[in-house]
């Protein structure tokens, strides 16, 4: 099963998260899609505690912006700083669609910036794209799959 | 020889013996009080005195005959003097004692000083009319004349204030550099306004104080410099000051509070509206036809709906975003900005087959973004609201003294000059939904924008045969133009 793709979706709406995960699925049966509610709760999948048994590698990370208890800032500055997280592509999916916080992503280190269409259609075209290019196009660092050596740590 | 001399001289002349008799006086002295010579030699004195103080009078004869130096009469009083038709004229005598063979002689010179006290009247005539306080100082700085408002405005009486140093209106903590300042004021007599810049107080009877404006002006007289201050009272205006001030801070505070909470709605609205909008669009996707034809209805008035809020949100927020996303106005050239706007605009000018003359237009100073879209919401108003002709656009300009005012005219539908206010108002359409696209936003957003760059927005209308739609911007030269 080396070709499923795995996508981190860090969403506390849920239901943008399940039509982010509906639509990515529906376009691509390989993929894989986890749910983060939170910051703290993405984190902790990174890292293999809370309620997941070990830390996961996905290939993507989708990231919304605001979020409880630690915003999609915070996440995108410790995974930017981090030796092994910081090779995973972030896409910022957003509805701001304000200078500053786009600036403020590309400043920390997120891959792409992608503010969420307003309708159906375009939320599908927008997010087929992305899974084309990111998925399909663009060549990423080989990884072992979903689990990771323990060489991921807290360290941050 | 001493006779020659004195009949020269051009003030009234007169000389007595030391019991007052008369022995000598000059042609002025006749001219003066209406004698003539012969009736005077011989007569005393007293002839010549009010009778109100000729008991005095002698007293202080006799007390010059006792200790005789030159001195001025009077010692300060008004004194006057008795012509033969009875009638008094103000004077101002000098007293000399001569030593003759005869024994001690007086001899006065006699000054008429009748104009000098009419125009000192009509000094102090004018300064008491005078609708703002008025003192008159001497070099020492003490008061020597106040007038009435002056009374009114401090709660003295003006005989608790002439003869006190001017110091005594003058806020303690002040008064060392008061003092200094009043001395380099004698140095350099001019008309100035006192204490350029500082905030002035005087201080009332009751110990209050009072912010002033006062004005300094040099008295010249024949014996010194006096200082003839205008007080005014500024305190009414100062409140009136504060509460201008108070009042534009508060507006500019609520008008950026209304842009802040429109900025915030239409922002925080555009999440739950986007949920309810591809929900919707799924919802009729997965169940169109498998519920029942109402529910398909249904679906679609919520689509619908959403979609209209959804394009008012943007609306609202384009228009909160005319002031929050302003950038600093810069020389652009305007010929450049209505090409790429025509650009922008290729598809409803092709669709619509439009006919577009621009001629060449001077570079103005503007927000680059914002004249574009001024320029786009006037054509594509233009497009937008045409007849059965296809649309004619012209667009052109005129400087006019550092304004340069923009005309965009077309053959459009026109707008019934009933609508004047409305078209540039928020959400206003004026046409029944359906017919034309739009929330309405494009003009009182192109209003907003032209105001903002000190502009004004007008048009000119005919029902059927078209709209000219005028704006005006600040020249790239500026006043200069």
């Amino acid at each position: 099963m080396s070709h499923r793709t795995h996508v981190l979706l860090v969403e506390d709406n849920p239901a943008d998260a399940d039509l982010t995960r509906e639509t990515l699925m529906a376009g691509n049966p390989n993929v894989d899609v986890s749910i983060a509610k939170d910051g703290i709760e993405a984190l902790e999948f990174l890292h293999g505690d809370g309620s997941w048994s070990t830390p996961g590698r996905p290939t993507l990370i989708v990231l919304d912006l605001n979020l409880p208890r630690k915003d999609g800032r915070q996440v995108l500055a410790v995974l930017k700083n981090h030796d092994l997280l910081r090779q995973i592509p972030v896409v910022i999916l957003s509805s701001s669609d304000s200078d500053k916080d786009i600036a403020s992503c590309y400043q920390l280190g997120a891959n792409c910036y992608i503010t969420k269409p307003d309708d159906l259609q375009s939320y599908r075209a927008v997010l087929g794209s992305l899974e084309d290019f990111w998925l399909g196009n663009a060549k990423l660092p080989r990884r072992d799959g979903h689990s990771v050596q323990s060489g991921i740590g807290y360290g941050m | 020889m001493i006779r020659l001399a004195v009949e020269a001289c051009p003030n009234g002349m007169i000389m007595t013996d030391a019991s007052g008799e008369i022995v000598l006086v000059n042609a002025e002295i006749e001219r003066l009080f209406g004698y003539t010579r012969t009736e005077l030699l011989g007569s005393s004195i007293d002839i010549l005195v009010p009778a109100a103080v000729k008991a005095a009078h002698r007293v202080h004869r006799t007390s010059f005959v006792d200790r005789p130096e030159a001195r001025r009469m009077g010692m300060g009083r008004d004194l006057h003097g008795v012509r033969k038709d009875g009638s008094q004229i103000p004077v101002e005598i000098g007293l000399n004692p001569i030593l003759t063979r005869e024994g001690l002689m007086i001899l006065a010179a006699v000054t008429d000083i009748t104009e000098r006290k009419l125009a000192d009247d009509r000094f102090r005539l004018l300064v008491e009319a005078s609708p703002s306080a008025m003192i008159m100082t001497d070099a020492a700085g003490r008061i020597v004349l106040v007038n009435s408002e002056t009374e009114r405005l401090l709660g003295y009486g003006r005989e608790e204030l002439i003869g006190r140093p001017i110091e005594m209106l003058v806020p303690p903590r002040i008064h060392g550099e008061h003092v200094q300042f009043r001395g380099a004021f004698h140095q350099h007599p001019e008309a100035r306004s006192m204490g350029s810049g500082r905030d002035l107080h005087i201080v009332r009877k009751d110990g209050t104080e009072l912010p002033v404006e006062i004005g300094l002006n040099p008295i010249h007289t024949r014996d010194a410099t006096m200082v003839l201050s205008a007080i005014i009272d500024i305190s009414e205006r100062n409140k009136a000051m504060q509460s201008l001030a108070e009042q534009r801070e508060e507006l500019q505070r609520s008008n950026a509070d209304l842009e802040q909470f429109a900025y915030v709605v239409s922002h925080d609205l555009r999440e739950p509206l986007r949920m309810v909008a591809t929900y919707s669009e799924l919802l009729a996707e997965r169940y169109k036809g498998k519920l029942d034809e109402r529910a398909d209805d249904y679906i679609r008035y919520t689509i619908d709906g959403v979609k209209r809020v959804q394009q008012f949100v943007r609306d609202l927020l384009a228009y909160s975003q005319v002031s929050s996303q302003a950038n600093v106005p810069v020389p652009i050239d305007s010929n450049a900005i209505v090409m790429s706007t025509l650009e922008r605009l290729k598809a409803a000018i092709d669709e619509t087959d439009a006919k577009i003359v621009c001629d060449r237009l001077p570079a103005i100073r503007a927000d680059r973004t914002q004249l574009g879209q001024v320029f786009q919401n006037l054509i594509g108003n233009a497009l937008k609201f045409r007849t059965e002709r296809p649309p004619q656009i012209h667009i052109d300009a005129e400087q006019r003294g550092g304004k340069c005012e923009f005309r965009v005219a077309d053959n459009g539908i026109g707008i019934d000059k009933q609508y004047e206010e409305r078209v540039f108002q928020m959400f206003q359409r004026l046409h029944e939904r359906g017919r034309y696209e739009g929330n309405g936003i494009g003009l009182a957003i192109a209003k907003k924008i032209v105001e903002r760059h000190g502009g004004r927005i007008w048009f000119e209308s005919e029902p059927d045969k078209g709209t000219t739609f005028h704006f005006t911007m600040p020249s790239a030269q500026g006043e200069a133009a």
